[in-house]
């Protein structure tokens, strides 16, 4: 029954005949699969909250369009796309009870009194509120994590074909928000309604989301799983996005190898992680930039063969891993980088002069950001 | 041919999605969009094209004459109605600022008994229509004034006259007990609540208390005695029934303006003045934006500390008898048309002949105003809400292009006098125009509602500001079309403030007198007008038991309210 969502070429423009219009869509396209948990992750600013906003119709798109099944819904106004929403400040009204609450859409929909009772008894089992409903207080009297769980059985109770959440963990603490992601995917599959989960916190994206896409300006860098975004990133944002990166200035020193800034040192890229598109057109000598991932460097208080000088700015036992910040020469990279090793190292202190080492195959090519 | 069939395919397209989009809120918006047009903007207009014709009452177009303005340096009345004018509306603000910044500072920061009594009092001269506590100056300060009469005696023996209450003096006198309120609650509310921690921290980092008023508390307050000090200005340079009771022959603009227009019939005249009168308010209004506005602080805070309250005994005792004698001072009057409304005669030190004949005279004599009185103010409320509200969810949720130019108009009456409104309608709506309004209830309805409009939507827009707009839009995505979010979320929600600038706007309608002054007939007469008509005529035991009603019916509106809603009654008032 369920279909699939597609964008076209969807473009957003904010005061478009102002002074200072701002593009926040740019020629956005892909498809959500029915059924599917999505994510959509970026910073402050990226356009997700757009997007989401103009898939329920609250914001009208400049051009392109926005396809449910075969069916065009970008001229069809809001409330009648039946589409259920969760948003970020719940926007439960304190002027009815939870029960009024949670039926509204099917009071809109003029259901009768019957039927609403059952669904809402429902629904709110569903979403584990059988207890707050006998009692039916006004929502103001309930906890963070309750009236989540009443905004989003507000949003179920009617059967969208699709179902939006708009930040929904952002005003509930850390542990809350942990334990209502976990449910908040459950529900999800329970149901089986195409859901899209809008948020800029990348740990909460990766756990919940069957897919992800990662916006940047209005403009969807990449899309796939958690685990292919972070194994295979395919830009020096999107690897930076998803887990922490550490990038090195270098210049293109061979078909699948760069020396690093101001030394000699040659790393040799594995083809599959050159994220270079043959397209850019680059020469010898062109900068570049090396991405490496925490695990994938290595420490040592001894020079060896193809190692950076830096010094160990600050050491941090994570448990599991021993984390290693240090500083390069800034020529290289002018943030200090990370370096996770599993066992510490006996003879290395804060402020000590280290090395480091790039672990072989391991290291990604990208173009260099052109702003940022 | 082809080519034509997608054309034509695309433009039914278009026509079926725009049909498709929700109409009803263009339709609802353009109903206030309409009044305001007719009823403001064209009035102003034609007010505008008015002050610029001979004198007279025909609006022809094409005859330019200064001739209303140049009466301003020709004629020595004119001159001297501007001048009065200045000198009352600045001495009343700056007579008020310095009764009321220091009240207001000894009632949040000093340790008083009974300071919730004390903002109530406060807020009863405002509450009271300012011609009322005019009239009982006169019985108090007038020629053969009790307390004058007291006061000479007293002071006869060292060579001193009280002065009558008739001229400046009394003007001045009586507008600051009127509008001294306005400051007194607005900088107590800044003492209030201004952020004690900042002041906390300039005592760690070692400056004295008179550092930390000048250098911390003063400027965070500054923003606030600006906004009171522009309140008291707008409404004393507006005010018409304090100089029509007691301004003797000064003359300042709104008498002057009521001079014209019911001395000679001369509307194009009185649109010269009224001009006058907007625009000194206007520069008035804007500097207080461009000068004090701009250094309004947000308080960044997270939390907040108690304000530490002076303790020590002489502060406390200067501080209490300062207040008792400014609220005892102000509320004179209130006591004294109480006394006023059972005596048959009032010369000498005590009233004499106690008498229940000024109230019993009153169903028999007073029936018609009354009706025309909670009529008119009923309806123009009524009506007034609903444009007040209407308008204010337009510019807070839909944001139109001009959203600012509708806001404008909107609060444009706000800075209007009464007899400004009066002759712009009367402009527009009379003699050989189009619409001939007057003498109608009708007229007095617009008059109410143009005025009063933005009491309503000042309160419904702030409270709108306030609302999140995704619990609308929560609604919209639930179903709902635009009618029944309206219904159903946006109304109950803000419902709150509709009612607080509801009362606020039929407790002043009730007692209107500028605007009714020069709009009313026989048919139409307003208690106000009676009240203002037995003064002049010194039936003072008429007006004294007329007022009392008036006042005992507005205390009840505004208790009975706030009772329902657990609001205090100075609450209702602190919006300008």
């Amino acid at each position: 029954m369920s279909r699939n969502l597609t964008y076209l070429n969807v473009n957003k423009i904010f005061g478009e005949h102002g002074k200072n219009p701002v593009h926040a869509l740019k020629d956005v396209s892909f498809t959500i699969n029915p059924g599917e948990l999505f994510c959509m992750l970026g910073p402050s600013g990226c356009g997700k909250t757009t997007l989401l906003r103009s898939t329920a119709g609250l914001e009208t798109i400049s051009s392109g369009q926005i396809l449910y099944g075969d069916s065009d819904m970008t001229s069809i106004p809001p409330f009648r796309r039946n589409i259920g929403m969760v948003f970020q400040s719940f926007a439960l009204y304190p002027h009815m009870n939870i029960f009024e609450n949670v039926a509204y859409g099917l009071r809109v929909r003029k259901m009768p009194d019957a039927e609403v009772r059952k669904r809402v008894t429902e629904v709110m089992e569903l979403v584990g509120l059988t207890e707050e409903l006998k009692r039916n207080p006004s929502p103001t009297g309930l906890s963070g994590g309750q009236q989540q769980r009443v905004a989003i059985a507000r949003a179920l109770v009617y059967q969208p074909d699709l179902l939006l959440l708009d930040e929904p963990l952002a005003n509930l603490d850390a542990k809350l928000r942990r334990y209502m992601r976990a449910e908040i995917r459950r529900i999800q599959k329970a149901t089986n309604i195409t859901t899209i989960f809008v948020t800029h916190d990348q740990e909460e994206a990766m756990a919940i989301g069957d897919r992800l896409a990662v916006l940047r300006k209005g403009v969807v860098e990449q899309i796939g799983s958690s685990n292919e975004l972070y194994t295979g990133p395919d830009n020096a944002f999107v690897a930076n996005f998803i887990g922490k990166m550490n990038f090195f200035n270098a210049r293109l020193s061979g078909a699948n190898q760069a020396t690093v800034d101001t030394t000699n040192v040659a790393v040799e890229i594995n083809p599959q992680k050159n994220r270079i598109p043959a397209s850019a057109g680059l020469q010898a000598e062109s900068k570049v930039l090396i991405g490496a991932r925490p695990e994938q460097l290595e420490v040592s208080s001894h020079k060896q063969p193809d190692s950076l000088e830096g010094v160990v700015q600050i050491i941090q036992h994570l448990g599991q891993v021993v984390r290693y910040e240090v500083l390069l020469d800034d020529k290289v990279c002018d943030a200090s980088i990370e370096v996770d090793m599993p066992t510490m190292l006996e003879d290395v202190r804060e402020h000590d002069r280290i090395h480091v080492i790039f672990k072989k195959g391991l290291p990604f090519l990208f173009l260099p950001e052109v702003d940022n | 041919m082809k080519q034509h069939d997608s054309i034509r395919e695309d433009s039914s397209k278009t026509l079926r999605q725009f049909l498709k989009k929700d109409f009803t809120p263009y339709m609802v918006f353009a109903i206030p969009l309409a009044f305001m047009a007719i009823f403001l903007i064209y009035p102003m207009i034609t007010t505008i094209l008015r002050a610029f014709m001979p004198a007279g009452n025909k609006l022809v177009l094409g005859q330019f004459s200064l001739e209303g303005f140049t009466k301003f340096f020709e004629s020595s009345m004119y001159r001297k109605a501007l001048l009065n004018s200045f000198v009352v509306s600045f001495a009343v603000t700056a007579f008020s600022l310095v009764i009321g910044v220091p009240m207001g500072y000894f009632v949040a920061r000093v340790k008083l008994p009974a300071k919730n009594l004390m903002l109530s009092l406060g807020i009863l001269p405002i509450i009271m229509p300012s011609f009322v506590g005019a009239f009982t100056w006169v019985i108090l300060l007038g020629r053969n004034g009790v307390l004058r009469h007291f006061l000479n005696v007293m002071l006869g023996p060292l060579g001193i006259e009280v002065p009558t209450i008739y001229g400046m003096f009394g003007m001045i006198l009586c507008m600051t007990l009127t509008y001294y309120p306005f400051v007194f609650q607005l900088s107590y509310g800044a003492f209030a609540s201004a952020n004690a921690l900042l002041e906390e921290a300039g005592m760690l980092m070692g400056a004295s208390k008179w550092r930390i008023f000048r250098t911390v508390t003063f400027p965070l307050i500054l923003p606030s005695l600006g906004a009171s000090a522009l309140l008291v200005f707008v409404r004393a340079i507006g005010n018409f029934g304090i100089p029509a009771v007691i301004g003797g022959d000064k003359y300042v603009l709104p008498t002057l303006i009521y001079f014209r227009v019911n001395g000679f019939w001369d509307l194009n005249g009185a649109a010269s003045i009224a001009i006058v009168n907007v625009l000194i308010t206007a520069i008035v209004l804007w500097l207080q934006k461009y000068v004090i506005s701009r250094r309004e602080y947000e308080t960044i805070s997270a939390t907040h500390s108690e304000i530490k309250l002076h303790e020590g005994k002489g502060i406390r005792i200067i501080a209490f008898v300062y207040c008792i004698i400014i609220l005892v001072m102000s509320l004179l009057p209130q006591l004294t048309i109480i006394i006023m409304s059972f005596s048959t005669r009032w010369v000498g030190l005590f009233p004499e002949g106690f008498t229940l004949k000024n109230y019993l005279r009153i169903p028999s004599y007073s029936s018609k105003e009354l009706f025309n009185t909670f009529y008119l103010s009923l309806l123009a409320t009524f009506l007034a809400a609903l444009l007040g509200s209407l308008i204010a969810y337009i510019t807070e949720r839909k944001k139109p292009k001009g959203a600012a130019l509708l806001d404008m108009s909107v609060m444009a009456p706000f800075i209007l006098p009464g007899t400004v409104v009066s002759v712009a309608l009367l402009s527009a709506f009379s003699g050989n125009s189009i619409i001939k309004l007057t003498g109608t209830y009708a007229i007095i309805v617009i008059s109410y509602m143009v005025r009063r409009t933005p009491y309503v939507y000042r309160s419904v827009a702030a409270s709108l500001s306030q609302l999140n707009p995704s619990l609308e839009e929560a609604s919209t995505i639930a179903g709902a079309n635009w009618l029944y979010t309206f219904r159903r979320v946006s109304v109950p929600l803000i419902l709150p403030s509709i009612i607080s600038g509801s009362i606020l706007t039929l407790t002043t309608l009730l007692q209107e007198l500028s605007t009714t002054i020069l709009l009313y007939s026989s048919k139409t007469r307003t208690v106000p007008i009676q009240i203002y008509g037995a003064v002049a005529d010194g039936k003072l035991g008429e007006a004294s038991a007329l007022s009392v009603v008036l006042l005992l019916v507005v205390f009840g509106i505004i208790y009975i309210l706030n009772k329902s809603q657990g609001k205090s009654i100075s609450s209702s008032f602190k919006m300008g």
